[in-house]
């Protein structure tokens, strides 16, 4: 009940996107996201569940719908501009510039977003502080990386913006047992230092060990959202196959 | 005379790494091969004896003119073709560019006919030194270009503009998510490929004379340069101009002077046989 009185860090309101000419492939979906939570987005393949991060970044304009953050509307912005607003946006694989160095790819990470309150020397400090291996060797070439490595320097360049809301889209997409661990405790880490996690993950085991709620999508709708320990492996493959289509 | 040559292909390498860096940078942002732009150094070289010759600028005030003019045509082609077309993939881009291509040789015909122009300038003595002949020519070029390049990698290296440059180049939808706007990348890039084909082409029409058909002269060793280099590689479209020029000139030595231009085709077709991504497009991870 509390949460109804407190602004959710993330609303989304009938949001439709789809590519070119095709049909919608996210039809139509709400959400109410608390602040300093995280919610795993989860659902079988070809669900949209990419499709409705992008949008939420604003990498694809979204058909119908609107969305804030923090109570403010960004149905409008630009990719750039949303991080103004506070969204930061972590893609699935080619999410760090793997020609640039590891300093670089930090640098570049704020430098271009002039103005956003919180961005400094002081929210570099604690961003560290998370991700200590990774300012060890800053005049690597970020692509020699290994695929944990990478996904920190994601991690921790999209948390330099200090976002309000970060979007995450299957980070343990191509990574070894272990470092989807370590990459979990890492979003956990993040929720904690306050920031609101949404989570899109394949992996639904690992993304339930850290969710605190979970919305499964399937064809593109909002088919279920309980909180994480609510939910049994045998509701989900009830929801993955047998109300798909 | 081997000495003699050597110098002398060095200098023409300088005069392709010009062209060559913006053949790469605009291939590394925008992701296709631009094939305007030997018609876009024929029109700088015009633009610049228009300074020089009618309007009475000395010819480095009419290079500086030149370099404006083109950045302005450079980032004209963009707003009415190029741009419009920039999802349409990269073979599409190609024929606009050779349509580019025909436009700009073909104002070049229109307003100044098929003569050939000098620049006035005075000639002077070439310089004597260790036996070697280096031309007042070669001199500018060569002291142009090596500025040009230096100011250039400064750019791409040392500033937040080359940072946005290169990030664009690898990641352009990350970029955006950076702040980095794609758009306005892509027009800084053109408005830099402006520029550094009208010096070019004031230096290739202190070299030879400006004519028409000057920049065709040098479009396949600019690609051929490019290339070689790995196209997108800034760093190796200069190595690979100046290998481009040092084969043309020592190419004399077992081969009639008019076929030089088969050293470029050999170099291209060598490539394209044995290490497509050419000498420094490995350096760039792909993984």
């Amino acid at each position: 009940m509390i949460a109804a009185r407190v602004t959710p860090a993330l609303s989304v309101h009938g949001l439709r996107a789809g590519y070119g000419n095709g049909g919608d492939i996210v039809c139509g979906i709400d959400l109410d996201q608390s602040p300093e939570t995280i919610l795993a987005v989860i659902g079988p393949n070809g669900s949209g569940k990419s499709t409705f991060v992008k949008a939420l970044a604003g990498l694809l304009r979204p058909r119908a719908g609107t969305m804030a953050v923090t109570g403010n509307d960004v149905t409008h912005l630009s990719p750039a501009k949303r991080v103004m607003a506070g969204l930061a946006y972590v893609p699935q694989e080619a999410n760090i510039f793997r020609n640039l160095t590891i300093r670089e790819n930090l640098k570049l990470a704020t430098e271009f977003l002039r103005g956003r309150t919180g961005v400094g020397p002081a929210q570099q400090a604690q961003v560290m502080e998370l991700f200590p291996e990774i300012a060890q060797r800053p005049k690597l070439l970020a692509g020699n990386l290994s695929g944990g490595q990478r996904q920190m320097l994601a991690f921790a360049c999209a948390l330099l913006a200090n976002p309000e809301v970060l979007l995450l889209d299957e980070p343990s997409a191509g990574l070894s047992p272990k470092f989807v661990g370590e990459t979990m405790e890492a979003v956990a880490r993040v929720r904690e230092s306050g920031v609101t996690v949404l989570l899109v993950e394949q992996n639904v085991s690992a993304a339930l060990r850290v969710a605190d709620e979970v919305m499964v999508l399937v064809a593109g709708r909002k088919s279920l959202r309980v909180p994480a320990k609510d939910i049994s492996n045998a509701d989900l493959a009830d929801l993955f196959f047998a109300k798909a289509g | 005379m081997l000495a003699q040559l050597i110098l002398n292909g060095f200098v023409t390498g300088l005069l392709l790494a010009l062209p060559a860096l913006a053949l790469t940078l605009t291939f590394g942002i925008l992701k296709f091969p631009n094939f305007a732009i030997g018609s876009m150094l024929t029109l700088g070289s015009y633009a610049a004896w228009i300074g020089n010759s009618l309007l009475g600028m000395p010819l480095a005030v009419a290079a500086i003119f030149a370099a404006l003019a083109m950045a302005a045509v450079a980032m004209l082609s963009d707003v009415l073709v190029f741009s419009r077309l920039r999802d349409r993939g990269s073979i599409t881009l190609l024929v606009a560019s050779m349509g580019i291509s025909l436009i700009l040789e073909n104002i070049c015909r229109f307003g100044f006919g098929n003569s050939t122009r000098n620049f006035v300038f005075d000639v002077a003595r070439p310089t004597r030194w260790h036996g070697l002949r280096i031309n007042q020519e070669q001199l500018i070029t060569a002291v142009v270009v090596i500025v040009c390049v230096i100011l250039i990698q400064l750019l791409l290296y040392a500033s937040p503009l080359g940072r946005a440059m290169r990030a664009v180049a690898d990641n352009p939808s990350l970029a955006a998510v950076r702040g980095v706007e794609r758009q306005t990348i892509a027009r800084i890039t053109w408005c830099l490929a402006g520029c550094l084909t009208a010096l070019s082409g004031v230096l290739a029409g202190l070299d030879r004379a400006v004519d028409p058909l000057l920049g065709w002269n040098y479009q396949i060793p600019i690609f051929a340069a490019a290339i070689l280099g790995g196209l997108g590689s800034p760093t190796g479209a200069i190595v690979g101009a100046i290998v481009i020029g040092l084969a043309e000139e020592l190419s004399s030595l077992i081969l009639p002077t008019n076929y030089r231009q088969v050293v470029s085709f050999a170099v291209i077709l060598g490539l394209l046989l044995v290490r497509t991504q050419g000498l420094f497009g490995g350096k760039a991870v792909r993984k």
